[in-house]
């Protein structure tokens, strides 16, 4: 819901990779009726490509037998697939209350310093993504922020700068 | 006497790979199994109604009564949802049982199933919790070795399948007719009802939905029956709650106590009280939607249903903040405020249109732009947001704007009168 | 019709139907309640609002369109509190709103602001910046899109999934920054697509075809029916004059009917009222010359009354059922042999399972309730003998073959075409006598399922205003009856399907000939 993004083609098809067909194949015994697999389908095409192309929303569609517009409207809805390419390290920082409460603000802040890019935005590298989100559930461990697919929470200005030293 | 955690859901916390089955299997996990299975399906519903248990989600709708809405004799499926969307700012609850006793959920599943008669369950986990949502899969996939998923589950001849299924980053799919639209690949935008989901629900079937720590309490429930589950908490708010604290406290964190305990006890005793010695100044109860409360009525107040709203405000999902004396209410609002607007699922007008339009006003307030009038304005338009949309989430923004300003107009007005944030700098 | 019930609505006691929600219960007795995204032929789906309404005993406002009415339901419309509740939903659905009526096609026929007089709202209280949104998008088949003025009711899109189940639209992200669009590169496509247009409560959805052409106010509005195909839709044919210009048709709506057409009507029908203003035929021509209309008809007659019993007629199949009851006469007159023949008007794969048909032609039935045959060789072997060829405004240059086949039999006859559109024939005829269209006559037309239904003259035309029964007339000296209702009284009297028709009294949702009235 930050920026708005239209669908971006990556003028490649797409397709399942071997194990991501394999999960697909699993999901479609687990539900009646294949247009549940929108969300999870999605997904799958997240973890294969990091983010959702024209070309594969198209595919999605095609696979689960609804329109493409039902898969434009899903991708829409939830905040968190990615209709265009994100950097190596997305670091996404909560700024609801309870983390604000104890200092998310100084935590985005710094980040913004760091990796001099604002929220919503991409390193020029395509090394970092920055984004502002809402309540992660971690609120009782705030600040914090979800980088990739994983929490750190209890963070303070220094916290930030290890993980950030850290990184590959 | 101190407010003192008790350890029910979360008795297994702190023991070594406590997620594991090995380790849920020593320490009681998948007992009571065998008891479920022994009673008649309806026993068990009588056995849960007798308990007292409530929706731990937020509503606090009594759990057995929600079951015996299933219609009987029915030519199709029931399906079981499980609500671990957890998405409620100040609420971190359900996650500690997903990363600390998966198994737990699991046997509350599985005898929820034989009491309802449902074959397939949905955990429904926010998208946020990527390794939580592996987590479970983790302990579902090891169920599933042990013979206690599938289609003779624990030996039975009885099919229980159990589908993770996440969410994508949406706050709204908490409510339960959104949830299912969730599932099944629409957006998340809750249904008008009725019909109520116990009737058409899941894939036009009847469908129960409950949130992670409401089942998670079944089977303390089948091993010590009602009365024993009644021996905590009070006579219409039964059992124990985790309740998760928040915000300026020493210790922050989830904490399980029965219900009825003392909020000013729970906040000093378990979460280290409000930090910095500094004075609290408010606290919301249960969840960022339920109206802020004064330190006055904290002081009276005690942790179950009723004594919560009898002191102006709501139990909800168990999220408490504890907000300090250094906490500008006018921003406070604002980031609430935000927050709801965003999640607007944008389906009714109220609601899509007033979340933005009260957000903005309270925006010019805390910057120093806004009118004596603009106060009067968001009360009107909490009312007339509230309770004219298909779901809570419109109330859910009108509450905190209601309460705040009621409770903390002098700060709303000072804002106006300095033209400037008292609080920055 | 099912039971009735009693409730009560502002203290007065109503007879309603059981088991319909309010809106329809008391739209059917003539109550309107606000409401955007209900549409009976689309269903419920409760975003909007609008439809708020106080019922007696009910946890808070209910909405209307998914309550259902019961005996001794107490409903409360006109109430301060309830009129409240409108307006403050109202107010939210206008704070993003551009509030651009001067400029809006809808405005005249805008429920939104339809509801903003009502309700009597004055003052904006919103003094934040509005929501910008996309204006003038190109969603296809001239469907042209204002996102700022959508309500975001979703009854275009669920249109197009529930009715087409072509699901071009769709309504992506959420909160207010929800709006609706097409699939980039993905605009609709299907041939029902303008029906989103009528469908649209508010100004959002506008023709690319009627866009700025008139205010809506300006026009007046006849009932009558779509002459595109046999289905023959109910349609309101919105015309007008303006000041020193021809009185002229501007748009096709399908009106409402349940055993004909439901509320939709196919594109091509719709656009078809483009037909009555363009390539008309205003001139006659006799010898091959320009000549005025009563000298090509004298002309026509001396050559008729010449070949008695050597002359062939084929009326259209689209023509009124009393215009070929007249044809019939003509025929009879001079002895000569009547057809209908009309089989380039079925295209082949054109029809579909809502309205389309396959047959292009609006009355074909009448032809088989007056006896007139359709049969090709007939036809062909009568021609074969005939001296002259009277062809009655029917189009046989429709397919490439007929259009050859018959060229070639015309051939060395003398050809008399009456016809309301410059067709091949009008160039090749010897004597062109022009008259009227279907928006400029009376009478009743037969569709496909046998619905007997009023065409109405929407259009009087000055230069060539002689509808065809009036131009047969003149073809047989007078000598038959044309008038409306002497022709219908023969029909009742020899056609026994049309015994009991009252022509004073056809349903405006017309006359099931197999199955009575509804």
């Amino acid at each position: 819901m930050s920026a708005e993004v239209k669908p971006t083609r990556a003028n490649k098809p797409f397709v399942f990779n071997a194990e991501n067909e394999a999960k697909f194949q699993k999901l479609l015994t687990r539900y009646p009726d294949t247009a549940a697999l929108n969300l999870p389908g999605l997904w799958l095409i997240q973890q294969q490509d990091g983010w959702i192309s024209y070309e594969a929303m198209e595919y999605l569609a095609e696979r689960i037998n609804i329109p493409v517009t039902q898969v434009y409207e899903v991708a829409t809805f939830y905040t968190m697939y990615n209709l265009q390419p994100v950097g190596k390290y997305h670091f996404q920082v909560c700024r609801t209350l309870s983390c604000e409460l104890r200092g998310g603000e100084e935590i985005l802040a710094h980040l913004t310093k760091k990796l001099g890019i604002k929220p919503g935005e991409t390193s020029k590298d395509g090394r970092y993504t920055l984004t502002k989100v809402e309540c992660l559930g971690s609120c009782g461990s705030g600040p914090m922020f979800q980088l990739n697919d994983d929490y750190h929470e209890w963070l303070t200005v220094e916290k930030v700068d290890e993980i950030l030293a850290k990184l590959p | 006497m101190a407010v003192q955690e008790v350890k029910v859901l979360s008795a297994k916390y702190g023991i070594k790979d406590s997620r594991t089955l090995a380790v849920a299997r020593a320490h009681g996990g998948y007992s009571q199994i065998e008891k479920a299975f022994s009673m008649e399906p309806a026993q068990i519903v009588e056995m849960v109604k007798a308990s007292g248990l409530r929706g731990r989600g937020g509503a606090g709708f009594p759990t057995g009564m929600k079951w015996s809405f299933l219609p009987k004799g029915l030519d199709k499926p029931t399906y079981l949802c499980i609500n671990s969307d957890e998405s409620e700012p100040a609420t971190f609850k359900d996650r500690q049982i997903i990363e600390n006793d998966p198994h737990m959920l699991i046997e509350g599943i599985i005898i929820t199933c034989w009491a309802i008669n449902s074959h397939d369950a949905y955990i429904y986990i926010r998208g946020e919790f990527v390794r939580q949502a592996e987590m479970l899969n983790t302990a579902i996939d090891e169920a599933y070795a042990a013979g206690l998923l599938g289609e003779k589950a624990c030996g039975k001849d009885f099919r229980v399948d159990i589908t993770v299924h996440r969410g994508a980053g949406a706050y709204v799919c908490g409510e339960e007719t959104a949830l299912i639209e969730s599932i099944e690949g629409k957006k998340g935008q809750p249904r008008s009802k009725p019909p109520f989901p116990a009737v058409v629900g899941l894939f036009q079937c009847p469908t129960i939905i409950n949130n992670v720590q409401t089942i998670a309490s079944v089977p303390y429930i089948i091993e010590h029956g009602a009365e024993g589950y009644r021996k905590f908490g009070t006579e219409k708010s039964a059992g124990t709650f985790l309740f998760g604290i928040s915000g300026h406290v020493n210790k922050p964190g989830v904490y399980e106590t029965e219900l009825g305990v003392s909020m000013k006890g729970f906040i000093e005793d378990l979460a280290g009280g409000v930090w910095k010695n500094r004075k609290l100044k408010a606290v919301i109860p249960g969840g960022s939607s339920t109206p802020i409360m004064t330190p006055k009525e904290v002081e009276t107040c005690m942790l179950d249903y009723e004594s919560i709203v009898e002191h102006g405000s709501m139990l909800g999902s168990g999220g408490i903040v504890v907000l300090d004396e250094t906490v500008c209410m006018v921003k406070s609002l604002k980031n609430l405020l935000y927050f709801y607007h965003h999640e607007s699922c944008g389906q009714c007008t109220p609601c899509r249109e007033g979340t933005g339009w009260i957000y903005k006003i309270v925006s010019n307030i805390e910057a120093g732009k806004g009118k004596m009038s603009d106060l009067d304005l968001l009360l009107e338009l909490a009312d007339n947001m509230e309770g004219k949309t298909v779901c809570v989430l419109s109330g859910a923004a009108a509450m905190p704007t209601r309460s705040y300003i009621q409770k903390f107009r002098h700060e709303f007005e000072e804002h106006i009168k300095l033209g400037k944030c008292p609080f920055a700098g | 019709m099912s039971k009735l019930i009693t409730m009560n609505v502002d203290g007065q006691e109503l007879q309603v139907e059981e088991g319909k929600n309010l809106i329809d219960a008391l739209s059917a007795v003539g109550i309107h309640i606000p409401h955007f995204c209900y549409h009976p032929a689309l269903g419920f789906d409760g975003n909007c609002r609008m439809c708020l309404v106080e019922v007696e005993g009910a946890r808070g406002p209910q909405i209307a369109c998914n309550t259902p009415v019961k005996e001794g339901m107490k409903v409360s419309l006109s109430s301060e509190s309830s009129m409240n509740l409108r307006r403050k939903v109202l107010e939210f659905e206008l704070i993003n709103h551009p509030l651009d009526c001067p400029i809006c096609d809808q405005a005249g026929e805008c429920k939104l602001q339809d509801y903003y007089m009502e309700a009597g709202l004055s003052k904006s209280r919103m003094e934040v910046e509005k929501v910008a949104k996309e204006k003038n998008l190109d969603f296809g088949c001239g469907v042209v899109h204002d996102q700022e003025r959508c309500v975001l009711c979703a009854r275009c899109v669920r249109f197009l999934r529930k009715y087409t189940k072509t699901a071009e639209l769709g309504i992506v992200n959420r909160c207010d920054k929800a709006k609706v669009t097409t699939f980039p590169e993905k605009p609709i496509n299907n041939r029902y697509a303008l029906n989103v247009v009528d469908i649209c409560p508010v100004g959002a959805m506008t023709s690319r075809d009627f866009r700025f052409k008139q205010r809506v106010w300006f026009m007046s509005s006849e009932k009558s029916v779509c002459h595109g195909c046999a289905k023959g839709c109910s349609i309101y044919v919105d015309h007008n004059q303006e000041k020193y210009k021809a009185e002229r048709v501007y748009r096709f709506r399908p009106r409402e009917n349940a055993q004909v057409n439901g509320h939709f009507m196919c594109d091509a029908g719709r656009l078809s009222y483009r037909k009555e203003n363009e390539n008309r035929l205003t001139t006659a021509k006799a010898s091959e010359r320009f000549e005025a209309v009563d000298i090509a008809t004298s002309q026509a007659v001396a050559l008729l009354s010449a070949a008695k019993g050597k002359a062939v007629f084929i009326v259209s199949p689209s023509w009124t059922t009393e215009q070929m009851a007249v044809a019939k006469s003509l025929a009879t007159h001079y002895d000569g042999y009547l057809s209908g023949y009309a089989d380039g008007y079925i295209v082949k794969g054109d029809g579909d399972d809502l309205l389309l048909k396959e047959d292009k032609a609006a009355n074909r039935a009448s032809l088989e309730l007056l006896g007139i045959s359709t049969d090709r060789q007939k036809l062909i072997s009568n021609l074969k003998t005939a001296e002259v060829v009277v062809v009655l405004n029917n189009d046989l240059s429709l397919t490439a073959s007929d259009k050859r086949e018959f060229e070639a039999l015309f051939a060395g006859k003398q050809v008399i075409f009456v016809g309301s559109h410059r067709i091949a024939l009008a160039d090749s005829a010897q004597t062109v006598i022009p008259c009227a269209s279907y928006t400029e006559y009376a009478g009743v037309v037969v569709n496909v399922d046998s619905i007997l239904q009023e065409v109405t003259c929407a259009i009087e035309k000055e230069c060539f205003a002689r509808r065809p029964e009036q131009v047969m007339a003149a073809l047989s000296g007078n000598a038959i009856k044309a008038e409306l209702g002497a022709v219908r009284q023969q029909l009742s009297a020899s056609v026994p399907a049309l015994a009991q028709v009252d022509w004073n009294a056809i349903p405006e949702n017309g006359l099931n000939l197999k199955g009575g009235a509804q």
